[in-house]
Protein backbone atom coordinates (compact mmCIF):
# COMPACT_ATOMS: atom_id res chain seq x y z
CA UNK A 1 0.00 0.00 0.00
CA UNK A 2 2.69 2.44 0.94
CA UNK A 3 4.59 1.91 -2.48
CA UNK A 4 1.11 2.65 -4.37
CA UNK A 5 1.06 5.85 -2.47
CA UNK A 6 4.36 6.65 -3.52
CA UNK A 7 3.83 6.21 -6.95
CA UNK A 8 0.98 8.18 -6.94
CA UNK A 9 2.36 10.67 -5.78
CA UNK A 10 5.18 10.96 -8.15
CA UNK A 11 2.51 10.71 -11.06
CA UNK A 12 1.65 14.34 -10.44
CA UNK A 13 3.38 17.09 -13.09
CA UNK A 14 4.01 20.21 -12.36
CA UNK A 15 2.08 22.73 -14.70
CA UNK A 16 4.09 26.09 -13.88
CA UNK A 17 6.73 25.89 -15.99
CA UNK A 18 3.84 24.63 -19.25
CA UNK A 19 1.66 27.55 -17.86
CA UNK A 20 5.19 30.11 -18.13
CA UNK A 21 6.23 28.76 -21.44
CA UNK A 22 2.56 29.55 -22.71
CA UNK A 23 2.81 32.83 -21.59
CA UNK A 24 6.40 33.68 -23.18
CA UNK A 25 4.92 32.07 -26.19
CA UNK A 26 1.93 34.41 -26.46
CA UNK A 27 3.20 37.38 -25.49
CA UNK A 28 5.83 36.49 -28.16
CA UNK A 29 3.05 35.99 -30.92
CA UNK A 30 1.13 39.43 -29.96
CA UNK A 31 4.24 41.53 -30.70
CA UNK A 32 5.46 39.62 -33.41
CA UNK A 33 2.23 39.03 -35.70
CA UNK A 34 0.82 42.00 -35.56
CA UNK A 35 -2.33 41.60 -38.35
CA UNK A 36 -2.49 45.40 -38.72
CA UNK A 37 0.88 45.15 -40.11
CA UNK A 38 0.52 42.91 -42.87
CA UNK A 39 -0.15 45.42 -45.45
CA UNK A 40 3.42 47.25 -44.65
CA UNK A 41 6.34 46.19 -46.71
CA UNK A 42 9.51 46.19 -44.90
CA UNK A 43 10.74 49.20 -46.82
CA UNK A 44 13.01 52.39 -44.88
CA UNK A 45 10.90 55.56 -45.15
CA UNK A 46 12.22 58.90 -45.03
CA UNK A 47 12.22 60.53 -41.25
CA UNK A 48 9.89 63.34 -40.61
CA UNK A 49 11.33 65.96 -38.51
CA UNK A 50 7.56 67.74 -38.19
CA UNK A 51 5.19 65.29 -38.57
CA UNK A 52 2.64 64.14 -35.95
CA UNK A 53 2.54 60.30 -35.73
CA UNK A 54 0.63 58.37 -37.64
CA UNK A 55 -0.27 56.34 -34.25
CA UNK A 56 -4.24 55.65 -34.62
CA UNK A 57 -4.26 55.18 -38.24
CA UNK A 58 -7.88 54.57 -40.22
CA UNK A 59 -8.53 50.73 -40.43
CA UNK A 60 -10.64 51.77 -43.98
CA UNK A 61 -7.33 53.27 -45.46
CA UNK A 62 -5.87 51.40 -48.69
CA UNK A 63 -2.07 51.23 -48.26
CA UNK A 64 0.11 51.35 -51.57
CA UNK A 65 3.76 50.13 -51.14
CA UNK A 66 6.34 51.05 -53.21
CA UNK A 67 9.67 49.13 -53.55
CA UNK A 68 13.11 51.15 -54.48
CA UNK A 69 12.59 49.15 -57.82
CA UNK A 70 9.32 51.32 -57.95
CA UNK A 71 7.65 48.19 -57.83
CA UNK A 72 4.14 48.75 -56.88
CA UNK A 73 2.68 46.38 -53.96
CA UNK A 74 -0.47 45.98 -52.71
CA UNK A 75 -1.12 43.15 -50.03
CA UNK A 76 1.44 42.07 -50.13
CA UNK A 77 1.02 41.43 -53.90
CA UNK A 78 3.75 43.26 -56.94
CA UNK A 79 0.76 44.58 -59.16
CA UNK A 80 3.32 46.52 -61.32
CA UNK A 81 6.93 45.94 -61.79
CA UNK A 82 9.06 48.21 -63.78
CA UNK A 83 11.30 45.48 -65.49
CA UNK A 84 8.23 43.76 -66.50
CA UNK A 85 5.93 46.87 -67.32
CA UNK A 86 8.23 49.53 -68.17
CA UNK A 87 6.08 52.70 -69.11
CA UNK A 88 2.55 51.00 -69.30
CA UNK A 89 1.17 51.74 -65.79
CA UNK A 90 -2.43 50.54 -66.56
CA UNK A 91 -1.82 47.80 -63.51
CA UNK A 92 -1.51 50.77 -61.27
CA UNK A 93 -4.91 52.49 -63.02
CA UNK A 94 -6.53 48.68 -62.35
CA UNK A 95 -5.47 48.79 -58.96
CA UNK A 96 -7.00 51.80 -57.79
CA UNK A 97 -10.17 51.52 -60.04
CA UNK A 98 -9.90 48.17 -58.05
CA UNK A 99 -9.69 49.37 -54.38
CA UNK A 100 -11.96 52.42 -55.41
CA UNK A 101 -14.73 50.08 -56.35
CA UNK A 102 -13.99 47.08 -53.84
CA UNK A 103 -14.39 49.76 -51.41
CA UNK A 104 -17.56 51.80 -51.80
CA UNK A 105 -18.84 48.36 -52.46
CA UNK A 106 -18.19 46.90 -48.83
CA UNK A 107 -18.60 50.80 -47.31
CA UNK A 108 -15.05 50.92 -46.43
CA UNK A 109 -14.91 54.25 -48.57
CA UNK A 110 -17.22 56.95 -49.24
CA UNK A 111 -17.66 59.43 -51.92
CA UNK A 112 -18.78 63.01 -51.00
CA UNK A 113 -19.96 65.67 -54.05
CA UNK A 114 -17.83 68.43 -53.76
CA UNK A 115 -18.41 71.71 -55.90
CA UNK A 116 -15.84 72.46 -58.24
CA UNK A 117 -15.83 75.47 -60.36
CA UNK A 118 -19.56 75.49 -61.66
CA UNK A 119 -19.28 71.54 -61.43
CA UNK A 120 -20.20 69.36 -58.62
CA UNK A 121 -17.89 66.72 -58.49
CA UNK A 122 -17.90 62.76 -56.91
CA UNK A 123 -14.81 62.49 -54.64
CA UNK A 124 -13.46 59.71 -52.36
CA UNK A 125 -13.10 61.61 -48.82
CA UNK A 126 -11.29 58.84 -47.47
CA UNK A 127 -7.15 58.82 -47.44
CA UNK A 128 -5.10 56.53 -49.68
CA UNK A 129 -1.53 55.97 -48.22
CA UNK A 130 0.99 55.74 -49.85
CA UNK A 131 4.63 54.11 -48.66
CA UNK A 132 7.60 54.19 -50.56
CA UNK A 133 11.43 53.89 -49.41
CA UNK A 134 13.20 56.69 -49.04
CA UNK A 135 15.20 55.87 -52.57
CA UNK A 136 12.58 55.22 -54.53
CA UNK A 137 12.78 57.41 -57.57
CA UNK A 138 10.04 60.06 -57.25
CA UNK A 139 8.51 59.48 -60.45
CA UNK A 140 7.20 56.10 -59.51
CA UNK A 141 5.54 57.71 -56.65
CA UNK A 142 4.22 60.98 -58.77
CA UNK A 143 2.75 58.75 -61.51
CA UNK A 144 0.33 57.19 -58.55
CA UNK A 145 -0.48 60.31 -57.76
CA UNK A 146 -1.51 60.66 -61.13
CA UNK A 147 -3.50 58.06 -61.56
CA UNK A 148 -5.12 58.99 -58.16
CA UNK A 149 -6.30 62.25 -59.32
CA UNK A 150 -7.92 61.23 -62.22
CA UNK A 151 -12.28 61.63 -62.37
CA UNK A 152 -12.62 57.90 -62.60
CA UNK A 153 -10.52 57.22 -59.24
CA UNK A 154 -11.06 60.62 -57.46
CA UNK A 155 -8.59 59.83 -54.16
CA UNK A 156 -7.88 63.50 -53.74
CA UNK A 157 -6.57 63.25 -50.34
CA UNK A 158 -2.98 61.51 -50.47
CA UNK A 159 -1.26 60.91 -47.70
CA UNK A 160 2.87 60.02 -47.66
CA UNK A 161 4.38 58.04 -44.89
CA UNK A 162 6.99 59.22 -43.52
CA UNK A 163 9.24 57.44 -40.24
CA UNK A 164 9.75 58.80 -36.57
CA UNK A 165 13.20 57.82 -37.19
CA UNK A 166 15.66 57.22 -40.20
CA UNK A 167 16.44 53.52 -39.88
CA UNK A 168 18.89 53.53 -42.54
CA UNK A 169 21.20 55.93 -40.26
CA UNK A 170 19.79 55.14 -36.81
CA UNK A 171 22.26 58.09 -34.90
CA UNK A 172 23.06 60.57 -37.75
CA UNK A 173 20.73 63.61 -37.89
CA UNK A 174 20.68 65.31 -40.78
CA UNK A 175 19.27 68.91 -41.20
CA UNK B 1 20.67 23.27 15.43
CA UNK B 2 18.10 21.52 14.06
CA UNK B 3 15.79 24.55 14.22
CA UNK B 4 18.60 26.91 12.38
CA UNK B 5 18.81 24.38 9.53
CA UNK B 6 15.19 24.70 9.02
CA UNK B 7 15.27 28.19 9.19
CA UNK B 8 18.00 28.24 6.66
CA UNK B 9 16.46 26.43 4.21
CA UNK B 10 13.42 28.62 4.30
CA UNK B 11 15.22 31.14 3.42
CA UNK B 12 16.57 29.42 -0.21
CA UNK B 13 14.58 31.62 -2.97
CA UNK B 14 13.06 30.01 -6.08
CA UNK B 15 14.59 31.32 -8.63
CA UNK B 16 12.31 30.24 -11.28
CA UNK B 17 9.71 33.44 -11.63
CA UNK B 18 12.53 35.19 -11.50
CA UNK B 19 14.09 34.17 -14.22
CA UNK B 20 10.29 33.57 -15.63
CA UNK B 21 10.08 37.48 -15.27
CA UNK B 22 13.90 38.36 -17.04
CA UNK B 23 13.19 36.28 -20.15
CA UNK B 24 9.58 38.02 -20.85
CA UNK B 25 11.54 41.39 -20.72
CA UNK B 26 14.28 40.35 -22.92
CA UNK B 27 11.24 39.34 -25.49
CA UNK B 28 9.46 42.30 -24.90
CA UNK B 29 12.14 44.57 -25.36
CA UNK B 30 13.55 42.98 -28.35
CA UNK B 31 9.81 42.88 -30.15
CA UNK B 32 9.28 46.82 -29.38
CA UNK B 33 12.20 47.79 -31.31
CA UNK B 34 10.22 46.15 -34.86
CA UNK B 35 7.69 49.08 -34.61
CA UNK B 36 8.57 52.22 -35.36
CA UNK B 37 6.15 54.65 -35.40
CA UNK B 38 5.80 56.28 -38.91
CA UNK B 39 3.90 59.43 -39.91
CA UNK B 40 2.04 60.69 -42.83
CA UNK B 41 2.34 63.66 -44.45
CA UNK B 42 -0.93 64.69 -46.12
CA UNK B 43 -1.65 65.87 -49.32
CA UNK B 44 -4.51 67.16 -51.95
CA UNK B 45 -4.22 66.27 -55.26
CA UNK B 46 -6.40 68.56 -57.74
CA UNK B 47 -10.00 67.90 -57.57
CA UNK B 48 -10.79 69.24 -61.02
CA UNK B 49 -8.95 67.30 -63.24
CA UNK B 50 -10.47 66.55 -66.06
CA UNK B 51 -13.68 67.18 -64.82
CA UNK B 52 -14.59 70.94 -65.97
CA UNK B 53 -14.07 72.76 -69.14
CA UNK B 54 -14.42 76.12 -67.47
CA UNK B 55 -11.52 78.48 -67.94
CA UNK B 56 -9.06 78.37 -64.74
CA UNK B 57 -7.94 81.62 -63.03
CA UNK B 58 -4.23 81.87 -63.00
CA UNK B 59 -3.63 81.85 -59.02
CA UNK B 60 -0.46 83.36 -57.48
CA UNK B 61 1.26 80.23 -56.05
CA UNK B 62 4.83 79.12 -54.77
CA UNK B 63 6.87 76.89 -56.58
CA UNK B 64 10.15 75.02 -54.95
CA UNK B 65 11.81 73.06 -57.49
CA UNK B 66 14.19 70.09 -56.93
CA UNK B 67 16.71 69.74 -59.34
CA UNK B 68 19.61 66.91 -58.63
CA UNK B 69 23.55 68.28 -58.22
CA UNK B 70 24.60 64.47 -57.59
CA UNK B 71 22.96 61.49 -58.47
CA UNK B 72 24.96 59.27 -56.18
CA UNK B 73 25.98 55.69 -55.82
CA UNK B 74 23.97 52.74 -54.70
CA UNK B 75 25.51 50.45 -51.99
CA UNK B 76 24.57 47.11 -52.02
CA UNK B 77 25.04 45.01 -48.82
CA UNK B 78 28.28 42.96 -49.55
CA UNK B 79 28.22 40.31 -51.86
CA UNK B 80 24.75 41.38 -53.28
CA UNK B 81 24.37 42.92 -56.81
CA UNK B 82 20.98 44.67 -58.22
CA UNK B 83 18.12 42.80 -58.70
CA UNK B 84 19.26 39.72 -56.30
CA UNK B 85 16.19 38.33 -54.54
CA UNK B 86 17.12 38.34 -50.88
CA UNK B 87 14.97 35.84 -48.79
CA UNK B 88 11.39 37.57 -48.21
CA UNK B 89 10.98 37.41 -52.26
CA UNK B 90 12.09 41.19 -52.37
CA UNK B 91 14.88 42.84 -53.98
CA UNK B 92 17.82 44.00 -51.72
CA UNK B 93 17.30 47.48 -51.20
CA UNK B 94 20.51 49.35 -51.57
CA UNK B 95 21.61 52.64 -49.75
CA UNK B 96 22.74 55.98 -51.67
CA UNK B 97 25.81 57.56 -50.83
CA UNK B 98 26.68 60.88 -51.84
CA UNK B 99 23.59 61.94 -52.99
CA UNK B 100 22.78 66.01 -53.46
CA UNK B 101 20.10 67.72 -54.54
CA UNK B 102 19.81 71.79 -54.75
CA UNK B 103 16.71 73.49 -54.39
CA UNK B 104 14.55 76.91 -55.68
CA UNK B 105 12.36 78.30 -53.39
CA UNK B 106 10.62 81.09 -55.85
CA UNK B 107 13.32 82.37 -57.57
CA UNK B 108 15.96 81.61 -54.91
CA UNK B 109 18.63 79.05 -55.08
CA UNK B 110 19.47 76.96 -52.07
CA UNK B 111 21.80 74.35 -51.04
CA UNK B 112 20.56 72.46 -47.96
CA UNK B 113 17.25 71.47 -46.65
CA UNK B 114 17.29 74.04 -43.24
CA UNK B 115 17.60 76.79 -45.23
CA UNK B 116 15.07 75.86 -47.53
CA UNK B 117 12.73 75.82 -44.32
CA UNK B 118 14.09 78.52 -42.65
CA UNK B 119 12.99 80.89 -46.53
CA UNK B 120 9.79 79.13 -47.09
CA UNK B 121 8.66 80.41 -43.41
CA UNK B 122 10.02 83.72 -44.19
CA UNK B 123 7.71 83.54 -47.03
CA UNK B 124 4.69 82.27 -45.15
CA UNK B 125 5.04 84.93 -42.51
CA UNK B 126 5.01 87.49 -45.41
CA UNK B 127 1.73 89.05 -45.99
CA UNK B 128 1.91 89.27 -49.40
CA UNK B 129 2.08 85.45 -49.70
CA UNK B 130 -1.49 85.77 -48.67
CA UNK B 131 -4.34 85.40 -51.74
CA UNK B 132 -7.94 85.49 -51.99
CA UNK B 133 -9.94 82.53 -50.83
CA UNK B 134 -13.04 82.19 -53.11
CA UNK B 135 -14.63 79.65 -50.65
CA UNK B 136 -14.60 81.43 -47.37
CA UNK B 137 -14.19 85.18 -49.35
CA UNK B 138 -11.26 85.87 -46.15
CA UNK B 139 -7.54 85.42 -47.42
CA UNK B 140 -5.22 82.19 -47.41
CA UNK B 141 -1.76 81.45 -47.84
CA UNK B 142 -0.99 80.50 -51.27
CA UNK B 143 -0.43 77.01 -52.49
CA UNK B 144 2.80 75.83 -52.68
CA UNK B 145 3.88 73.77 -55.81
CA UNK B 146 6.63 71.14 -55.65
CA UNK B 147 8.68 70.30 -58.54
CA UNK B 148 10.67 67.12 -58.71
CA UNK B 149 13.25 67.10 -62.13
CA UNK B 150 14.48 63.84 -62.81
CA UNK B 151 16.50 61.83 -60.96
CA UNK B 152 15.02 62.77 -57.34
CA UNK B 153 14.13 60.49 -55.14
CA UNK B 154 10.96 59.85 -52.47
CA UNK B 155 13.73 61.07 -49.66
CA UNK B 156 14.37 64.45 -51.17
CA UNK B 157 9.79 65.10 -52.23
CA UNK B 158 8.76 63.79 -48.81
CA UNK B 159 11.17 65.97 -46.95
CA UNK B 160 10.63 68.79 -48.71
CA UNK B 161 7.19 68.37 -48.24
CA UNK B 162 7.48 68.24 -44.47
CA UNK B 163 8.78 71.26 -44.58
CA UNK B 164 6.47 73.31 -46.65
CA UNK B 165 4.29 71.81 -43.75
CA UNK B 166 6.05 72.76 -40.88
CA UNK B 167 6.50 76.39 -42.77
CA UNK B 168 2.54 76.38 -42.61
CA UNK B 169 1.57 75.62 -46.32
CA UNK B 170 -1.46 73.79 -46.13
CA UNK B 171 -2.14 73.82 -49.73
CA UNK B 172 0.42 71.40 -51.61
CA UNK B 173 0.60 70.19 -55.02
CA UNK B 174 2.90 68.24 -57.22
CA UNK B 175 4.26 69.15 -60.49
CA UNK B 176 3.93 66.46 -62.12
CA UNK B 177 5.36 64.92 -66.22
CA UNK B 178 8.65 65.66 -65.22
CA UNK B 179 9.50 62.02 -65.81
CA UNK B 180 12.25 59.56 -65.36
CA UNK B 181 15.95 60.70 -65.24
Amino acid sequence: MDLQKIVKQNVEMDMTPMIDCVFLLMIFFVLVIDLSQKNLEDLILPRAEYQEPDDQPPENRPIINVLQSGAVVYEQNVVYDPTVHGKNYAPIKQLLLDIRRQGLLTGRLKLKEEKVGSKMVPLIDDPILIRADKWTEWHYIGEIMKQCSQPDIAFWKVELAMSEQDKENPKKRTP
Amino acid sequence: MTALDDAQEEAKGDMTPMIDVVFLMIIFFICIDFKVLESKLPAYLPKDKGSQSDVVEPQEQLSVKIHVESAGTPIYPEGVTAGTISPNGRPYRFKLEGHRVKWEVGPKPLYNLADVQKELVRIAQDPASQVPDKETGGKKLMTCVIEAYPGTYYEDVARTTDACNAAGFKEINFGGGLGAK
